[in-house]
C-alpha cells in the first residue's frame, strides 16, 4: 500500500512535539502601559488582601492623582502553588500575574539562581524614601534589593487571660522570661495548665517554634548574604527557654499550633497565655474560642536576660509586582499606594487587620485610638507601637528549607531532654551542611 | 518509503498520470493516510504527555536550572550528588519500608476482607462494600486531617482512648521516627484496602462452585479448600494486586506528604517527596529530575520483577 512510511509519521509527530515544546520560551518584557484603564490579574491566597485590593480602588484618598484606573482579575490558590503556578505561567507565555502575594516561608524559592530578578520587579527605590520606617525588608531582599513588601508586620506578642492569673494568684507582667518561666511552671503546677505552645509537628512548625524565640533573642537563622547564622549564644539561648518551658509545664507540646490541636488547647483553657504574632488573634484566638472574647489582653513579650528585644516576628506575605507585564508600572503604583501611604496602611488595617509595615503609623491617633473588642476594649496599638519600636530584623536564605528540615528531629531531641541546646545547633548545622553540599 | 517511489501505485515518474489516473493516486493516498489519522489521537497525546516530559526530565537530570532561564549543563553531576546525598538513602529506605509493609499486610487482609464478604448468608453485603470502598473516594486532604486528629499525641483520639481504657501513657504517633511511619503505613491501609478488597471479591466470585464441590467430595474442609481451589483460582487477580500495589506504594506520595510532611525531619519521606522538595521547595529542578531518573528505572526494575514473581500476565 502507497503511504507515508512509519518514519515519516513519527518524524511528523515529533515536530509537532518540538512546536510545542518550542512555544515554552520565555517572553521579552512587553512595552509598560504609561496611563489609562489597566486590567492587573492578583493571585493571593487570604481573601483578605483581594478585599483591601478591591477597597482601595474605590478609595479616592488612595487613588487621587494615579494615571491608572485599573481594574482587578483575582487568582485565589493555596499558598504554596502560587509561586509554582507563576513560574509555570511566565515559563509557558511570559505573562506571570501582575500582582503576586508571596507567603514568606515561599519566598526563599525565588532566591535561587536569578529566579526573583526574572520575575519581580526591583522595589528597592519606591521603599528607599522611607528608609528604617519601612519595617520588615529583609525577608524580602535579596543582593540588597528588595522583591516585596510585607502585607504585615506580624508582630508577635504574648496573648493571656488575666483573670486566670490572678485566679492563681500569679502576676502577669513578668519582665523577663525567666521570671516568665517560674510563674508558668507554678501556674501549671497548681492548675495544669500553660502559658506558652511549642510544636512538636511537622518540620515547618517545628522550626517556627525555634524562629520566634531566635528572632527575639536578636538571632536571625541568616545573615544578609544568606550564611548560616545558628551557632550563636543566642541561639543557645532561645533553645534553653524552649526545653526549660516544656521541662517545667509552663509550654504545652502542641502537634498543630494553628490547627485543631492548639483549637481544642485554647478552647478547653489549656493555655492560658501563649506567644503568637498579631494575626494569630484572628485566626487563631477568635476563630477557636469566640467565647472567650474579653477574656484576653495582649503585651509585649518578657526579655531574655541575655538581651534582645520585646517582640518578634512570624509569618507575613509580600507582594511582588510582575517584571515583565504590559501593565508592571500600574501594577506598581497600585501597591506604592495601598502600601506605602497613610491612607493605604489604614485601609489594609481596618479591611484585614494588618498591622501598618511603617513604624511612624504606630503613634498616629487613628492607630492608638484603635480599640479591640476581642480583648476587652483593650488599646492594643500602646503596646503595638512599643513592640514596632524593637522589632528585630531576620533575613532568609535559598536554602531555608534545608535549615527547616535539618532543624525537625533535633528540636524534638530538646522537647525530650535527650539533647542539649549546643546539640540541637551542631546537629541541624551538620544536617543543613551535608543538605547543601550535596 | 515516501509516497511517490512506491512501486505498487502502477504509476512511474516518467509517465504523467491522466485525470483519472491522478485522482486514484489522491484517493489511494488518503486511504493510505486514514490508518494514521486514526490511530493519531494516541501518539499525538503519547508524545506530547510522554515521550517529551520523559525527554526533557532525562535532558533536565543533566542540567542545573531553578525554573526560568537556561539550564546549565552540568553532566552527570546531579547523579554523583544523588548518589552522595545521605536524605536520597533515607528517602529510599522509608519508600522500602512503606512498600513492605504495606504489601505485607494489605494482600492478606483485603483477601481475608473478600472472604468475609463471599460468604453465604451475609447480610447487608452491599452496605459493607460500599464502607470498604469509601476511604479511597475520600479526599486525602479530608483523611491527612482526620488521621491528625486521630493520633495527635495530646489531644488524639487513638491516645484518649488507650489512656482512658489501658491507663497507658500516650504515643508520639506523628512525632516519633518509627511510630510516624508505622501511621503512614496504617492510613495507606485505611485508604486501599477496601479497592483492593473489591478485586478480590471479584475475583472470588469467578471461581467455580463446581471446583469446590469437586474438592469437598475428595474429602477437602475449608482450610484445605481454601489453598488448593480458591487460591490458585485467584492468582491472576493476586498477580495483578502485588504489582499495582508494590508500583504504587514505590511511588508513595501524598498519605507522608499531608500527613506528616515528611517529618519528624525526613523519617517519612518517601522518593516522590524527595523530588518534589527539590523541584518545588528549593528550585533544583535538575537535581529533581536526576532523582526521578533514579526512580523511574527503579520502579520500571521492580515492576519487571514483581510481574515475573507474581506471574502477571501468564496464563492460567
Amino acid at each position: 500500500m502507497s503511504g507515508p512510511s512509519r518514519r515519516r509519521f513519527l518524524g511528523l509527530m515529533g515536530g509537532m512535539g518540538m512546536l510545542a515544546t518550542g512555544g515554552c520560551v520565555t517572553a521579552a518584557p512587553a512595552d509598560p502601559v504609561t496611563d489609562g484603564a489597566v486590567g492587573l490579574r492578583l493571585w493571593t491566597h487570604d481573601p483578605s488582601y483581594t478585599a483591601t485590593f478591591q477597597a482601595a480602588l474605590g478609595d479616592r484618598s488612595i487613588m487621587r492623582g494615579s494615571a491608572y484606573a485599573p481594574s482587578l482579575e483575582v487568582t485565589a490558590a493555596a499558598g504554596g502553588d502560587l509561586l509554582t503556578r507563576t513560574i509555570t505561567q511566565f515559563m509557558a507565555d511570559g505573562s506571570p500575574p501582575d500582582l503576586l502575594g508571596v507567603i514568606i516561608s515561599e519566598f526563599p524559592r525565588v532566591m535561587k539562581g536569578d529566579l526573583a530578578e526574572s520575575l519581580f520587579l526591583d522595589l528597592t527605590e519606591i521603599a528607599e524614601p522611607f528608609g528604617d520606617d519601612l519595617l520588615r525588608r529583609g525577608p524580602y531582599s535579596l543582593n540588597g534589593r528588595l522583591y516585596g513588601l510585607d502585607s504585615d508586620t506580624s508582630i508577635s506578642v504574648l496573648y493571656y487571660r488575666p483573670e486566670e492569673f490572678d485566679r492563681a494568684g500569679l502576676p502577669a507582667d513578668a519582665a523577663t522570661w525567666d521570671e516568665m518561666l517560674e510563674i508558668g511552671g507554678r501556674l501549671h503546677q497548681a492548675t495544669g495548665k500553660s502559658i506558652g505552645m511549642v510544636s512538636n509537628g511537622d518540620n515547618t512548625s517545628l522550626y517556627n517554634t525555634y524562629l520566634q524565640s531566635l528572632i527575639q533573642r536578636g538571632g536571625s537563622p541568616f545573615d544578609a548574604e544568606g550564611n548560616l547564622t545558628i551557632d550563636t549564644d543566642e541561639s543557645v539561648e532561645a533553645l534553653d527557654l524552649i526545653q526549660r518551658g516544656v521541662a517545667n509545664g509552663a509550654f504545652l507540646v502542641v502537634g498543630d499550633p494553628y490547627g485543631a490541636a492548639a483549637g481544642a488547647a485554647i478552647k478547653s483553657g489549656l493555655l492560658v497565655a501563649l506567644t503568637m504574632p498579631s494575626w494569630y488573634r484572628v485566626y487563631g484566638l477568635e476563630a477557636n474560642a469566640p467565647e472567650q472574647a474579653g477574656q484576653w489582653r495582649l503585651r509585649t513579650l518578657p526579655r531574655f536576660d541575655g538581651g534582645g528585644h520585646i517582640a518578634s516576628n512570624l509569618g507575613g506575605t509580600g507582594f511582588t509586582v510582575s517584571a515583565v507585564n504590559p501593565g508592571r508600572e500600574a501594577a506598581l503604583d497600585l501597591l506604592r499606594r495601598v502600601y506605602l501611604t497613610p491612607e493605604g496602611q489604614l485601609l489594609r488595617f481596618r479591611t484585614g487587620g494588618f498591622l501598618p509595615t511603617l513604624r511612624s503609623l504606630y503613634a498616629e491617633p487613628d492607630f492608638t485610638s484603635f480599640r479591640d473588642e476581642f480583648l476587652g476594649g483593650q488599646q492594643s496599638f500602646l503596646e503595638y507601637a512599643r513592640a514596632a519600636e524593637d522589632l528585630p530584623e531576620f533575613f532568609l536564605s535559598e536554602n531555608n528549607e534545608a535549615l527547616t528540615v535539618a532543624i525537625g528531629a533535633p528540636m524534638l531531641g530538646l522537647y525530650d531532654g535527650d539533647l542539649t541546646p549546643a546539640q540541637v545547633i551542631r546537629e541541624a548545622t551538620d544536617s543543613y551542611r551535608r543538605q547543601v553540599r550535596s | 518509503m515516501s509516497l511517490t517511489d512506491t512501486p505498487d501505485t502502477g504509476t512511474t515518474r516518467a509517465a504523467l498520470p491522466s485525470p483519472t489516473g491522478r485522482r486514484a493516486t489522491r484517493a489511494t493516498r488518503a486511504r493510505s493516510w486514514a490508518p494514521y489519522l486514526f490511530i493519531s489521537p494516541f501518539y499525538v497525546l503519547f508524545l506530547l504527555f510522554m515521550v517529551v516530559p520523559i525527554t526533557i526530565g532525562a535532558f533536565l537530570s543533566m542540567t542545573s536550572w531553578a525554573g526560568v532561564g537556561n539550564p546549565e549543563w552540568v553532566g552527570l553531576d546531579n547523579y554523583a550528588r544523588l548518589f552522595d546525598d545521605p536524605s536520597f538513602y533515607t528517602a529510599l529506605f522509608n519508600t522500602a519500608v512503606f512498600t513492605v509493609g504495606t504489601m505485607c499486610v494489605v494482600l492478606p487482609l483485603s483477601l481475608m476482607i473478600a472472604l468475609a464478604l463471599n460468604a453465604r448468608g451475609l447480610r447487608f453485603r452491599d452496605f459493607f462494600r460500599t464502607v470498604f470502598f469509601l476511604p479511597v473516594v475520600v479526599s486525602p486532604i479530608v483523611v491527612a486531617l482526620v488521621f491528625g486528629l486521630f493520633f495527635d499525641q495530646q489531644f488524639g483520639l487513638v491516645n484518649g482512648l488507650t489512656q482512658a481504657t489501658l491507663g497507658s501513657p500516650g504515643i508520639a504517633w506523628l512525632t516519633s521516627p518509627f511510630w510516624a511511619k508505622a501511621v503512614v503505613i496504617i492510613l495507606v491501609l485505611w485508604r486501599w484496602t477496601g479497592y483492593l478488597t473489591m478485586f478480590f471479591l471479584a475475583g472470588l466470585q469467578n471461581v467455580a462452585h463446581e471446583l469446590h464441590e469437586a474438592a469437598q467430595i475428595d474429602g477437602a474442609g475449608p482450610i484445605r479448600g481454601f489453598w488448593s481451589v480458591t487460591l490458585p483460582q485467584l492468582r491472576p487477580v493476586t498477580a495483578f494486586i502485588g504489582v499495582t500495589v508494590l508500583v504504587s506504594t514505590a511511588q508513595i506520595f501524598e498519605e507522608p506528604f499531608l500527613l506528616t510532611q515528611g517529618g519528624p525531619g525526613e523519617a517519612t519521606m518517601s522518593v516522590a517527596q524527595f523530588i518534589y522538595r527539590a523541584a518545588f521547595q528549593r528550585q533544583e529542578l535538575g537535581y529533581a529530575s536526576a532523582a526521578g531518573v533514579v526512580m523511574f528505572v527503579v520502579v520500571f526494575a521492580l515492576g519487571r520483577i514483581a510481574i515475573r514473581v507474581f506471574g502477571a500476565g501468564e496464563n492460567r
